[in-house]
């Protein structure tokens, strides 16, 4: 076996997953998705928790391949992808009860993992873009599901700006095939002896691809398919497209940044402000759009994009700390994030609420998922003893580390983004809980979902809070990868 | 033994959870639980506030925590689990017909082990954590009663304590940036060896302004006099009695701990300590809601003692009587606020009422509570022989002692007399409006429900032992000041870096009796000639009520701070948002759309598109050569025409002239006469006229045709840009789909249309529409003008 053993992760939950329509016993269904990724979930741990490994699989010419390894990163990102994505998998057994076409949506859900799974484990550029271009294909399907005339042209949307977004990165490729010695991952870089002679033009091919995978990671200017495609889709498809598939694009970036381009081409220049300033105003434009959005999953969505660019901020501002921060923050944000979707879910599902103008005392109705719902805010905000906090703590302290006037820009924009996101959640939290003297007690009705939504908020929400108190394994861990890096 | 700290910070949140399960099932158990693992909290606490107990743990919450006990960290968590084990006890009855009393037992209790963190704290992150988690747990304990006041309270106070939260967590990134560490002690060190202070000012500043907004410091008292008199009464004891008292720890560590003897900040604090103490007290003499009342007296004793922090920095190491007036100052608020907050939840709890002309002469006949509450106003004003004379007292002589040690160095002392002076008015007013309260509610009669029944059981034995202990404690600490107020002043000096006083107080010396007795005068005068004279006025019944003479415009909160946090800021914010936001996704369209159009082209070209587009093309393009060739005709035509005529004419002119000048010389010279020569001018003058006409009518012909055509062209254009605008502006979906490439007024205008909730979907899209539209016109016009 060996290094084989990489390959199930992969290829186990795709094989599988092609297989889902074909069983026709709900029952039946139900458990076979709930082994199949408890096991994926199983086995991504044992192999995170044990040796690195490698493997080629096909040799195309020099520079392609398709070729697997686990590093650090891998670890992270297969490790909480595959146990996020189980949680959704056991609270989307009840949501999808009142969708039609289970089966098809569990199996693009099962490829999709497999496909994610592949991007997390990739050595090289061209395996990365492989799955990259997957995942796309494979989440669409999710985002379209409903088959309204309006989730269509979302997915139509979410496939154009994907697309398009892949494209640039692609770009990107050709000229590192020409500058660079290698295309796989190397910690550091891998640009050549004649990259020296065209920098700047390789800074510019640099930002195309950073724009190009912002795509994903809803960065600006190519964020605009978050809000459209998130309120329309199911909600656990958005829950993920919000925690992980947005993650991948960050996964992306990271490759190029730090194993591709190599730290020390990139900081100090301008191509490195470039970017900031892009992160920096995503940050305040998505917490803004979701402060002033009325409904609930397009409020998330904005959230989202806000979010997602903390993580970018760390990235590009290039220290340790920062680094560290932004990977904290990923983990922070997939679990936050989640449980806000699902709760959204959650109350769409008992309620039919998707305003929050319509979520008075709702609180009072579903206590155990407002209660995650709140635990997950303070989380977004970055309030103590949640992993938000530790985050963002991370995050501006290692910003504060740069010689640079940008990153402290990006502090105040930090606290300005995080009082908005404490005006756009808790303000639904103090509705939930406090409708008001008037509130009519005797319609109270008790409208809990049952354990398959609650356990994953439950699970997600005591995540968070564990985080934010025990970091320290976790940190440690990212402080290895970060050792390997600068 | 140091574990017993983390209990102390730990076990009321495993309470909280324990009462929570309890409370579903029995809710006097529950009750029972609360005050019982309150009670053992006290006992903890009381246990280890003398012992120098240190704990630390690298690994939690990332950059680990640190505890420390001992010295002013003790007398605080003593008086916190007192306040809070007086507070429960009160509860029980308090809460009798209350609505989600869970909730408010459980929030209670997780915020009593948050308090505790705060105060046990030895490092600015552990502070931070636990401040954060008190103020989101209180916050419920504010918006508990649920009724709209509670809730704007409640939303007001979540805003201060967020925003100051977050700017005092600025301010840490920049201290541990700059430092590399939090430890308080670490801190102090690091920045009284640094020569440059200037940055470490900024820095802490941000860090006062959380502390400061929970202490209710101005100008962000705001929360303090709206939160009090909606919460409940137990609650509002906890918020004035501790929760500011977290601010007024943050304070302290930032004033005696960091910057220790600096009288820079010594002076930055006492200012605002003095805005604050006189602010407070001036508003509560205008209140006429016994909370409201006891709230502003909150903020002006928090006034107080914020004066003593700051004359501790500026007496440097002879700060001993400005830091024992500080923590007896902090210890002899907590007691009598808690006191009074009580007495005002006896009243509520009766009467559902906190407008002291409903609850006037109320208490005539309830002898306990009018001597409990009568305790409360002797301490709070000053008098000798009860608490709040010690304290004030020793505030009073710290700053007489700076003003002696100025004038020793011959330096201005004008400042700090004023200072003093608006000290002794501050405690003229409390007194004043203490007296208000008490004669209104226990002395006068209600002339409106003179036959009130009177209940002869208007309060339960638990909550009647509670106010005796708080008001036997009062007389208790103003009584033995020797063996009780000088030894926690001793044990809290370790803390304020004070050493031993060069002579021990005189507490009844006549000398600092003095200042009281100014205060006396000063409370006797305010109450008779304002309160008395202004703030009582006959209604339309000829009955006397007291009047909110506080005009309702002067509100920095309504005035200033909501429009500028709730509209102003959004409003740009959003603006730049939005066009963000939908700048590039229409560019995006646009340009795909185009791209989509030309790949469909490209993909299946066919005569009938070609055709299709080409036509209008070519129509136009043949329209605009027809019209230049037009132009280009009449241009020549008219040249041409205007040169032939001219030459003509000239030609003519010459020809006719010579021809007549001819004649008419010969004629008049075969023959002269007048006659001749009027014929000859008149020929002249003809000519003349008729060649300007015909200029006149060339030129009317030219101003006609620019006039067509830069009609025509403006017309064409800007039909071709609004088209060209409107279809990058659609969802090019639609105008696919659509198969027609028709401009869709209908669609197009159902986009404005408001829908239920009251959202405008459009809204945004005209906005950035108009101003595309806007900035494509000013462009053209642009460039049209330059060509």
């Amino acid at each position: 076996m060996g290094d084989y053993v990489l390959l199930f992760p992969v290829f186990f939950p795709i094989l599988c997953g092609i297989f889902m329509p074909f069983v026709k016993n709900e029952k039946l269904r139900e458990k076979i998705v709930l082994v199949i990724l408890f096991v994926e979930a199983l086995v991504v741990f044992c192999l995170a928790f044990g040796s690195g490994h490698s493997i080629e699989v096909w040799r195309i010419s020099r520079m392609l391949s398709i070729s697997f390894s686990n590093d650090g990163i891998s670890r992270l990102f297969s490790c909480f992808i595959s146990a996020i994505w189980f949680l959704a998998a056991v609270f989307s057994m009840e949501y999808m009860k009142h969708e039609n076409n289970v089966g098809r949506f569990f199996m693009f859900y099962m490829v999709s993992l497999g496909v994610l799974m592949g991007i997390s484990f990739s050595s090289n550029f061209m395996t990365m873009y492989l799955f990259y271009e997957f995942m796309t294909l494979m989440t669409m399907p999710l985002v379209l599901h409903t088959e309204t005339p309006e989730a269509i042209a979302a997915g139509l949307k979410y496939l154009g700006y994907s697309i398009f977004g892949a494209g640039l990165g692609l770009i990107g490729f050709f000229f590192l095939c020409i500058y660079g010695t290698t295309t796989e991952f190397v910690a550091g870089g891998v640009l050549n002896s004649m990259a020296q002679s065209h920098a700047d033009f390789l800074r510019v091919v640099y930002l195309g691809m950073m724009i190009g995978f912002g795509c994903k990671a809803g960065m600006y200017p190519l964020h605009a398919w978050l809000p459209t495609a998130h309120p329309v889709a199911p909600a656990p498809a958005s829950a993920v497209l919000s925690g992980i598939i947005t993650k991948c694009g960050v996964l992306a970036i990271i490759r190029t940044t730090y194993y591709l381009f190599g730290v020390d081409f990139l900081i100090g220049t301008w191509v490195q402000d470039v970017i900031l300033v892009l992160s920096v105003s995503t940050i305040f434009m998505g917490s803004m759009l979701a402060y002033k959005e009325k409904m609930l999953k397009k409020r998330l969505a904005y959230s989202s994009i806000s979010q997602v660019s903390y993580v970018l901020f760390g990235i590009f501002v290039m220290t340790p700390q920062a680094f560290c921060g932004a990977l904290l923050q990923v983990i922070a944000h997939a679990i936050a994030k989640n449980a806000l979707f699902m709760s959204a879910g959650a109350i769409i599902y008992k309620t039919g609420h998707t305003y929050v103008t319509e979520l008075k005392g709702i609180g009072k109705q579903m206590p155990i998922v407002m209660a995650c719902f709140t635990v997950a805010s303070l989380s977004l905000v970055g309030i103590p003893p949640t992993a938000g906090f530790i985050s963002k703590w991370f995050l501006a302290t290692g910003a504060l580390e740069a010689n640079n006037v940008i990153p402290v820009i990006g502090i105040v924009v930090l606290i300005i983004s995080a009082l908005l996101t404490a005006g756009y959640l808790f303000t639904i939290v103090a509705d939930a809980y406090f409708p008001g003297k008037d509130f009519d007690y005797s319609k109270l009705e008790n409208k809990e979902p049952n354990m398959f939504m609650i356990v994953p908020l439950v699970v997600l929400a005591a995540a968070i809070v564990v985080v934010g108190i025990l970091p320290s394994h976790i940190i440690d861990f990212f402080t290895s990868i970060t050792t390997d890096i600068f | 033994m140091s574990a017993i700290l983390v209990f102390i910070v730990i076990f009321p949140m495993f309470a909280a959870v324990i009462s929570y399960i309890i409370g579903k099932y029995n809710k006097n158990l529950r009750n029972y639980w609360a005050c019982v693992s309150v009670f053992v909290e006290f006992l903890v606490s009381v246990f280890v506030c003398n012992k120098a107990l240190f704990y630390k743990s690298h690994t939690l919450f990332g950059l680990g925590i640190e505890f420390k006990c001992g010295g002013l960290r003790g007398i605080l968590i003593v008086i916190a689990a007192f306040v809070w084990l007086m507070s429960t006890l009160f509860s029980n009855e308090y809460f009798k017909h209350y609505r989600n009393r869970n909730r408010y037992y459980f929030f209670m209790i997780i915020t009593l082990g948050a308090t505790m963190g705060v105060f046990l704290s030895a490092d600015f992150y552990t502070t931070l954590i636990f401040f954060e988690i008190m103020s989101f747990t209180s916050w419920v304990l504010v918006m508990h009663d649920e009724t709209e006041n509670a809730i704007k309270a409640g939303m007001t106070y979540l805003t201060v304590a967020v925003i100051g939260g977050l700017i005092t967590l600025m301010g840490m990134f920049f201290l541990y940036n700059s430092t590399g560490t939090l430890n308080f002690e670490e801190l102090g060190e690091i920045i009284s060896q640094s020569s440059y202070k200037a940055d470490y000012y900024i820095y802490c500043v941000m860090v006062f302004v959380g502390f400061g907004a929970k202490a209710g410091v101005f100008p962000a008292h705001i929360w303090l006099p709206e939160a009090h008199p909606v919460a409940p009464a137990p609650a509002s004891a906890l918020l004035s009695c501790v929760l500011t008292k977290t601010g007024v720890f943050g304070t302290l560590v930032l004033s005696t701990q960091i910057f220790v003897y600096d009288s820079t900040w010594g002076f930055f604090i006492l200012v605002l300590g003095t805005i604050t103490m006189f602010l407070g007290a001036f508003i509560a003499v205008f209140s006429i809601n016994l909370k409201r009342t006891l709230a502003c007296s909150s903020l002006s004793q928090i006034g107080f003692i914020l004066v003593g922090i700051g004359m501790q920095g500026l007496l440097g190491e002879h700060n001993a009587l400005a830091s024992g007036g500080t923590i007896l100052h902090v210890l002899n608020h907590s007691v009598i606020k808690m006191t009074l907050f009580l007495c005002a939840g006896a009243v509520y709890m009766n009467l559902h009422e906190l407008d002291i002309n409903k609850i006037r002469g109320w208490g005539r006949d309830k002898k306990l509570l009018k001597l409990v509450f009568l305790q409360g106003l002797l301490g709070i004003g000053g008098i000798p022989l009860w608490g709040g004379y010690i304290s004030k007292t020793l505030l009073h002589e710290s700053i007489v002692e700076y003003i002696v040690h100025l004038a020793q160095h011959g330096e201005s002392t004008i400042v700090f007399n004023i200072i003093e002076w608006v000290f002794l008015i501050s405690g003229g007013l409390t007194l004043a409006y203490m007296t208000k309260l008490f004669v209104a509610v226990f002395v006068e009669k209600n002339e409106y429900e003179s036959d009130k029944e009177n209940e002869k059981k208007y309060i339960t034995k638990t909550s009647a032992i509670v106010l005796i202990v708080c008001a036997v404690l009062i007389s208790a600490f103003g009584l033995m000041p020797y063996k009780i107020m000088d030894n926690v002043a001793y044990a809290a000096r370790a803390f304020m870096n004070s050493h031993q006083p060069d002579h021990s107080v005189h507490y009844f010396a006549w000398v600092n009796v003095k200042g009281a007795v100014i205060s006396v005068l000063i409370a006797a005068f305010v109450y008779i000639f304002v309160i008395r004279a202004l703030l009582i006025k006959k209604d339309k019944n000829g009955k006397s009520v007291y009047i909110n003479a506080w005009p309702k415009w002067l509100s920095i909160e309504e005035k200033i701070y909501r429009p500028v946090l709730l509209n102003i800021l959004p409003f740009f914010g959003g603006s730049i948002a939005n066009l963000m936001n939908i700048s590039f996704e229409r560019v995006f369209r646009g340009v795909s759309a185009l791209a989509y159009g030309i790949c469909r082209y490209v993909a299946e070209p066919s005569f009938d598109k070609t055709v299709a587009v080409i036509t209008p093309m070519t129509i136009n393009v043949c329209g605009y050569a027809e019209m230049s060739f037009e132009v280009v005709c009449k241009l020549f035509e008219n040249i041409s025409a205007i040169a032939v005529n001219f030459f003509d004419e000239l030609f003519e002119w010459f020809r006719k002239k010579a021809e007549s000048i001819l004649s008419v010389i010969m004629e008049f010279c075969v023959e002269p006469s007048f006659e001749d020569l009027y014929k000859i001018s008149y020929r002249f003058f003809e000519r003349i006229a008729v060649i300007f006409s015909g200029l006149i009518e060339n030129l009317l012909l030219w101003m006609l045709i620019i006039i067509v055509v830069v009609s025509r062209f403006i017309k064409s254009t800007y039909n071709y840009i609004v088209q060209i605008v409107l279809y990058f502006l659609f969802n090019y979906e639609e105008i696919a789909y659509d198969g027609k490439r028709q401009f869709r007024k209908d669609a197009y205008f159902s986009r404005f249309s408001i829908d239920k909730h009251g959202e405008n979907e459009g809204g945004r899209d005209s906005l950035s529409m108009a101003l595309i539209l806007f900035g494509i016109g000013v462009v053209a016009a642009l460039i049209y003008l330059i060509i």
